[in-house]
């Protein structure tokens, strides 16, 4: 059954959206509904991104003529000269096939072979008097696919209605992508639903950079005190919980592997770019160029071996520097001594890093580059290390390994060597820590979110603060999920390189503090506002539930030896 | 049933009509009600009183300054009229051939042409023609109480048609006022003025 009319359309341009007039109570249609205008063989989705109240002449909206005229004199009155008209930005338009007793049914069928009309961006716009009603379940799986094809995951409903409102996963993985909200928005508890969809359909591998233990392991809500399982419990199979140092435990789940990062693999630009962090100094390149055009790999287990200050007495019984110090180095490298003294004292907070070993008890990168080419998928759970410099130093190390093998592999494939490679999505928090603009030169990630969509590897960012993260970066994101946010400087960061900013501006800083998301970008059909669907147990059992199906069967024979 | 004779024509033109009458002619009908003018040929103009006039001759005004009036002189003053009262009369549309139009009639009636009140009937049937069309000639009527004419005849008219089965009449009628009149605000808040009274 098709949605009652709400309204008609009176006018508007492609420029300057549509106006309808509204013939329901205007209370029934919020800010960001999805509506459809049928106008002869085109139907136009579009979305509410204004209410206005008008008067057919301004003396009727000023007068409270209520008080002068009986109760239903001025009933008919108001419904006659006062109004409410909805602003609806159009975005898609699709050819509406003649219904089945139209004398036209069987030759359209004949020429377009039981294809459906493919949703285009809107070139025109409807006729006036058209007709509007809300989008049915049918309308919003139409435009955004039906939640029973394959890879498509209900990421919310829509607010007035609930229709399921679904995700296309193969095209969020194809691009960088970005999950963006003010705090306690539910950035982390939408992006749980995220992997849990990424895993369960298997489009792509995930690495996880869990600088907060909220994904891998079972966590407790912080405002409601409800248990949260985590990914690790609910895919045993499939998920790899890596701890970083050796012994690691992460909240009293023993973990798959521990990550121990050799020396041999900090480079000087590892440290560079923890400038900010360290508060180094400009005469940092200098140093960290001497140390390693005179240790290569070993750099960093020298530099850490040095002794900062330490003095002999010489012959004449002269304190002088000891040869295995830091100044003695320096003069014999010709480097100022005051900075690698300086730099040397203020690596010390990394040199006492308990997970930079010399020599690692196993490969652990290798391990992990293993799992996911085997399509498994890595929670990197920080555990205790959480400071800033932890993440910034594990993840961009990992991060650049990780991405080496996988160029390795595109162009093993390309040149006919390999098979092609697995997707892989890598998923970081705090994403402006490592995407800010004097980061964004130096780091792995800002290489990945530019261009490495065609090394199948893409990011899935998170982050309170848009504004804080490289342009370049944000305007390459395809997909884009974002809560509500206060500021505009954030809130023109997430719609940077959009159209139609201006009416998408209002819907963001309006949206629910909690649970509700405007869906935006290249990875979705047009933009949407959805109440965030819930990570609860129900959401399990529909995920989990429904995939008892043959091929799942099969695999689980698989799993257990047969 | 027996028809109910007004009296005659004086005037016309295409828009309106000017009836006299003697007083004594039983059940003078009201201000805003409908009355018709048949003029054969299956042919009968209808229209709506909008003025009542009532004209003084040299004997009233004797009779006005004298100390008392006997109630005999009186009603022979009122019974035997020289002058007639005058009932002005808005051309509202017309019947031909059975067919009732809300244009304006074709033809206006002629001197002496017998006017007669309408039947609730009638009127009815009259009103709940289309879409009340014959709005348009009481709204643009120059030097006529617009608000105060058509509260009148949708007071009376809503009883007929109530009657005939269509109690939602006045509603319609009243609707179809705002629409006419919704850009032209101090007419329509004086005609709602007017209706205030009667809903
Ligand atoms: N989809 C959801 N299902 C269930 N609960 C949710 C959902 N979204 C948000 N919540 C609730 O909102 C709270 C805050 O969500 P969450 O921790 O994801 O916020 P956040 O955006 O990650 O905040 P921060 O930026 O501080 O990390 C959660 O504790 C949870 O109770
Ligand atoms: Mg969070």
């Amino acid at each position: 059954m098709e949605p009652e009319q709400i309204g008609y359309i009176v006018g508007g341009s492609l420029k300057e959206n549509l106006r309808v007039r509204l013939t329901v109570p205007a209370n029934s249609v919020q800010e960001g509904a999805f509506v459809v205008v049928e106008s002869g063989d085109w139907l136009f989705y579009g979305l509410v991104t204004d209410l206005q109240l008008g008067a057919t002449d301004p003396r009727f909206a000023d007068e409270q003529s209520e008080q002068r005229l009986p109760a239903g004199l001025a009933a008919l009155l108001h419904g006659q000269t006062l109004f409410t008209n909805l602003e609806v930005m159009p975005a898609l338009m699709a050819e509406r096939p003649p219904d089945p007793g139209d004398p036209r049914y069987e030759t359209y069928w004949a020429a377009h072979k039981d294809e459906k009309p493919h949703p285009l961006p809107v070139k025109t716009i409807p006729a006036h008097h058209a007709p509007v009603r809300m989008a049915s379940k049918g309308d919003i799986a139409e435009i955004f696919g039906d939640p029973a094809e394959k890879g498509r995951f209900i990421i919310g409903y829509t607010r007035e209605q609930g229709h399921p409102v679904c995700l296309d996963l193969e095209k969020l993985v194809q691009r960088s992508s970005g999950v963006f909200g003010a705090t306690g928005t539910g950035k982390s508890f939408l992006t749980r639903l995220l992997l849990a969809g990424l895993i369960q359909s298997n489009v792509a591998g995930a690495l996880i950079f869990d600088m907060h233990n909220e994904y891998g392991p079972d966590d407790t809500s912080s405002d409601t005190n409800q248990r949260v399982p985590g990914l690790k419990g609910k895919f045993p199979g499939k998920v790899r919980l890596v701890g970083l140092g050796r012994g690691a435990t992460v909240r009293n789940t023993p973990c798959d592997f521990q990550l121990e990062i050799a020396q041999k693999d900090i480079e000087p630009a590892d440290i560079e770019m923890l400038t900010r962090e360290l508060n180094l100094k400009e005469t940092t390149p200098t140093t960290l160029a001497a140390l390693d055009r005179e240790f290569g790999v070993n750099w960093f287990h020298h530099f850490k071996e040095m002794k900062y200050g330490a003095k002999v007495e010489n012959d004449e019984g002269k304190q002088v520097d000891a040869p295995d110090s830091v100044a003695f180095w320096a003069g014999g490298a010709g480097v100022n001594v005051a900075a690698a003294e300086g730099l040397h004292s203020k690596l010390g907070r990394v040199f006492n890093k308990p997970y930079i070993v010399e020599h690692p008890a196993a490969d652990t990168i290798g391990e992990i580059v293993k799992a996911l080419e085997a399509g498994q998928h890595v929670v990197l759970s920080f555990g205790d290390f959480e400071t800033d410099l932890d993440y910034l130093l594990v993840a961009n190390i990992l991060t650049r390994r990780i991405r080496a093998a996988w160029e390795k592999k595109t162009n093993d494939f390309r040149s006919g060597k390999a098979s092609e490679p697995k997707k892989l999505v890598i998923v970081v928090e705090e994403a402006h820590k490592l995407l800010n603009r004097e980061m964004a030169a130096q780091t792995a990630f800002s290489t990945i979110a530019r261009e490495m969509r065609k090394y199948y590897v893409t990011l899935l960012i998170i982050d309170q603060r848009p504004s804080q993260i490289y342009d370049e970066v944000l305007s390459q994101l395809g997909t884009r999920i974002c809560g509500w946010l206060g500021d505009d400087l954030d809130i023109q960061a997430v719609l940077s390189g959009l159209a139609s900013k201006d009416s998408l501006r209002g819907m963001l800083a309006r949206l629910q503090p909690k649970e509700e998301v405007l869906l935006l970008g290249w990875g979705v059909p047009m933009p949407l506002p959805v109440r965030s669907r819930r990570y609860d147990d129900k959401f399990w059992e529909e995920l989990l539930g429904k995939k008892l199906g043959k091929q799942d069967e099969s695999t689980l024979l698989k799993e257990l030896g047969f | 049933m027996p028809e109910i004779e007004i009296g005659r024509l004086l005037r016309s033109n295409t828009s309106a009509c000017v009836v006299g009458c003697r007083v004594a002619q039983a059940g003078l009908p009201a201000f805003g009600s409908l009355v018709r003018i048949p003029l054969g040929n299956n042919y009968q103009i209808f229209g709506l009183i909008y003025d009542i006039h009532i004209e003084d001759d040299g004997l009233v005004r004797q009779l006005v300054t004298s100390e008392r009036v006997d109630e005999e002189v009186l009603a022979d003053n009122r019974m035997n009229r020289n002058v007639p009262v005058e009932f002005s009369v808005l051309h509202a549309g017309y019947e031909q051939d059975g067919r009732i139009w809300h244009l304006l009639p074709p033809r206006p009636p002629l001197s002496l042409d017998a006017i007669y009140a309408c039947e609730p009937g009638e009127v009815a049937r009259f009103t709940g023609e289309g879409r009340f069309g014959y709005f348009r000639h009481v709204l643009r009527a120059a030097d006529v109480p617009v608000g105060e004419l058509l509260a009148a005849h949708i007071r009376q008219t809503q009883a007929a048609q109530a009657t005939h089965g269509r109690e939602d009449w006045g509603q319609a009628a009243v609707q179809e006022l705002i629409t006419l009149l919704r850009d032209d605000y101090p007419q329509l808040m004086s005609v709602l003025g007017a209706l205030a009274d009667i809903v």
